[in-house]
Order: C-alpha cells, then sequence, then structure tokens
C-alpha cells in the first residue's frame, strides 16, 4: 500500500489539465475557475472525470458534490476527501 | 444633428421593419406553402431557409441603410458542394440576422430564449434550426451530422451568450466535437462593430458600421489530431486575433 499526498494530489491533478486539455502549467492555479478562466465546458467536464478516475483509481459519481465544483482548487480538495473520506492529508492510493 | 439622425434611423428602421414583417412574413409563407404542393419535403425545406434568408439580409442590410453599414469580407460562397461549420463571435443580436446573410442554406444553433421570440421563433423551430439547450448532446450531434449529411451549413455562436461589448467569452464545445465526427471544415467567422448599433438591454439603434469577416475554413485533415478542447479553444485564438485587427481599424 502506498500514500498520496495532498502536493501528489495537486501534481497528479495538474498532469491530467495538461494532459487531457494542454493547459499550460502557468495557468494551473487552485484559484482558477475552471469554466471561466480555464475554459472547460459541461462536456469536458465529462472528460474530465474520466481522466481523473484514471489517474486516481477512483470511482467519481455525479453527484452535488461534483456539481458545486468551480475551482481547480475545489478539484484538489474534492479528490483529497474522497481518498480520505476528508479525514486526512495522507491518503491511500487505491490503485496499489 | 446627432439627435435628428438617431429620430430618422430609429423611426424609419422600426416602421419599415414592422411593416415588412407583417407583409413579407406571410407572403413568403404562402409562397413556401403553395411550392410545397408540387415539391419534395428537402426542396421545400431548401426554399423555406432562403426565404429566412432573405427575410434577414433585408432587416439587416437594407432597412437600417445607409445610417447603418455592413461591410463583408470574403463572404462570397466559395464551395459549391461542402457544407461548412461556421464559428462566429457573438457580441449583440444582430448576429443571427447577419449570419442569416451567409451565401449557403443554413441552419442556426440557438439558445432556448430565440424559439420563444413570437413568429420569428416558430419559424427558426420550422426551419430546424437547433435548440442546444433543450436536447441532449448525443441527438444535437446526430441531428447536426444529419444536417450536414444533406448539405446544409451549421451556424454557431459557441459562446452563447452575447458578450455587448468587445470582449469574448469561452467556447462550448458541442460543436467541434460534432466537426470532429462528421470531418466538417470549420470557417470562423468575425463580427465587430455591431455591439455599438444597440446597446445590450437597449432597443435604440446607432448609426455605425458593421464588419463580417470570413476567414479560410480549417479542414479536417489540419484538426483531426487535436482534442475538442484545444480545437475549440484554437478556433477562438483564430476569431480573437482577427477581431483585434478589426477593432484597431475601427
Amino acid at each position: 500500500m502506498t500514500t498520496t499526498t495532498e502536493q501528489e494530489i495537486i501534481t497528479l491533478t495538474n498532469q491530467v489539465f495538461e494532459e487531457s486539455f494542454e493547459i499550460e502549467k502557468e495557468k494551473l492555479q487552485p484559484q482558477m475557475n475552471i469554466f471561466e478562466d480555464l475554459g472547460l465546458d459541461s462536456l469536458d467536464v465529462v472528460d474530465l472525470v474520466v481522466a481523473l478516475q484514471e489517474k486516481f483509481g477512483v470511482k467519481i459519481r455525479d453527484d452535488e458534490r461534483v456539481r458545486s465544483i468551480r475551482t481547480l482548487g475545489d478539484i484538489y480538495q474534492f479528490i483529497l476527501n474522497l481518498k480520505t473520506g476528508g479525514a486526512s492529508a495522507i491518503v491511500s492510493d487505491q490503485k496499489e | 444633428m446627432e439627435t435628428l439622425k438617431l429620430i430618422y434611423l430609429n423611426t424609419t428602421f422600426y416602421l419599415s421593419f414592422f411593416l415588412f414583417s407583417a407583409l413579407g412574413i406571410p407572403l413568403l409563407t404562402l409562397l413556401v406553402a403553395f411550392l410545397s404542393l408540387f415539391m419534395s419535403h428537402r426542396s421545400i425545406m431548401k426554399r423555406f431557409r432562403r426565404a429566412i434568408s432573405w427575410y434577414g439580409t433585408v432587416v439587416i442590410r437594407l432597412l437600417p441603410f445607409p445610417l447603418v453599414r455592413i461591410r463583408y469580407k470574403d463572404y462570397a460562397k466559395d464551395d459549391e458542394t461542402d457544407p461548412y461549420i461556421f464559428v462566429c463571435n457573438h457580441r449583440a443580436t444582430s448576429d443571427a440576422f447577419l449570419m442569416a446573410c451567409l451565401p449557403y442554406e443554413i441552419v442556426q444553433v440557438v439558445n432556448i430564449w430565440p424559439f420563444r421570440i413570437p413568429v420569428l421563433g416558430i419559424f427558426a423551430r420550422w426551419a430546424g434550426y437547433l435548440s442546444v439547450r433543450e436536447m441532449p448532446f448525443e441527438e444535437f450531434s446526430r441531428k447536426a451530422i444529419e444536417l450536414l449529411g444533406q448539405g446544409v451549413s451549421i451556424v454557431v455562436l459557441p459562446e452563447g451568450t452575447r458578450s455587448g461589448d468587445k470582449t469574448m467569452g469561452q467556447f462550448h464545445g458541442s460543436i467541434f466535437r460534432v466537426a470532429l465526427k462528421a470531418k466538417c471544415p470549420i470557417a470562423p467567422l468575425c463580427i465587430a462593430g455591431n455591439e455599438n448599433i444597440i446597446n445590450r438591454g437597449s432597443l435604440l439603434l446607432r448609426a455605425g458600421t458593421i464588419k463580417v469577416h470570413k476567414l479560410p475554413a480549417l479542414q479536417w485533415e489540419e484538426y483531426k489530431d487535436m482534442k475538442p478542447f484545444k480545437l475549440k479553444n484554437r478556433v477562438r485564438d483564430i476569431i480573437a486575433r482577427e477581431l483585434a485587427v478589426m477593432d484597431k481599424e475601427a
């Protein structure tokens, strides 16, 4: 079993944005709105969810928490909560 | 002098607009209905869309002339066979009328509200305009590809909402996913100047010049390896660059 730190979650999430959407690294700041600043739309969000699921080996359900995501920081927090149940910054990686 | 100009422009435009609409719409409808007795559904749709195009051309080019002028660049039809996906920036309501002047058989992709405009909304629905918010993407994609297959070009304003000024919003990617699937050329269109003719939330017309530039189309071979996100932003960048030049010239 390996662990994923908060910093690793940020790095891996940013990788998803770079690989799937070819967004420059400099733009990937936590305060960036994924719709207004990064230019994603509802269909891109579907692609994003698929890519995040693959990257983190998690299942993301289309629920209220997903729909309330606005910024990149929200995504970091969401993944972190998903992997820790909201408990800790050091979490188990389900892939391993 | 400026006030007199404003009064003249608004009086002549709105009077002639209502008069032309009251006479022209029923006349064109009757003509299409009469022709439908002798022609196939496809031929009728072609003529019906052409009738809408005539109506739009008169409203936007003739009625406000000479105080509102439109300068087109590379707007002529350059291909007899291929339909296009026309992607346009969206600063003002008049964009829809300006697109109607395109010398192609077209269907516009619209939001919900244009379908609610009295009379014109009904005609838009009859002409097969696609209300993108009222259908799931799969249905939108299927209908759009079907239209392209019939040789009908599609006009889309991917910002969704008019900006009312010189800013440009983010693009929605639905139509770019359709383009990738349909292998259809994408022609960027840039409209500048109409944001000054009618301010957002107002009906008062002002004199001015509207510029419409059609840029060379991106062929499928050029963009086939791009992801939809990259493609929509590539087209947005092309339009933004041209608009910057057009705004500078103004």
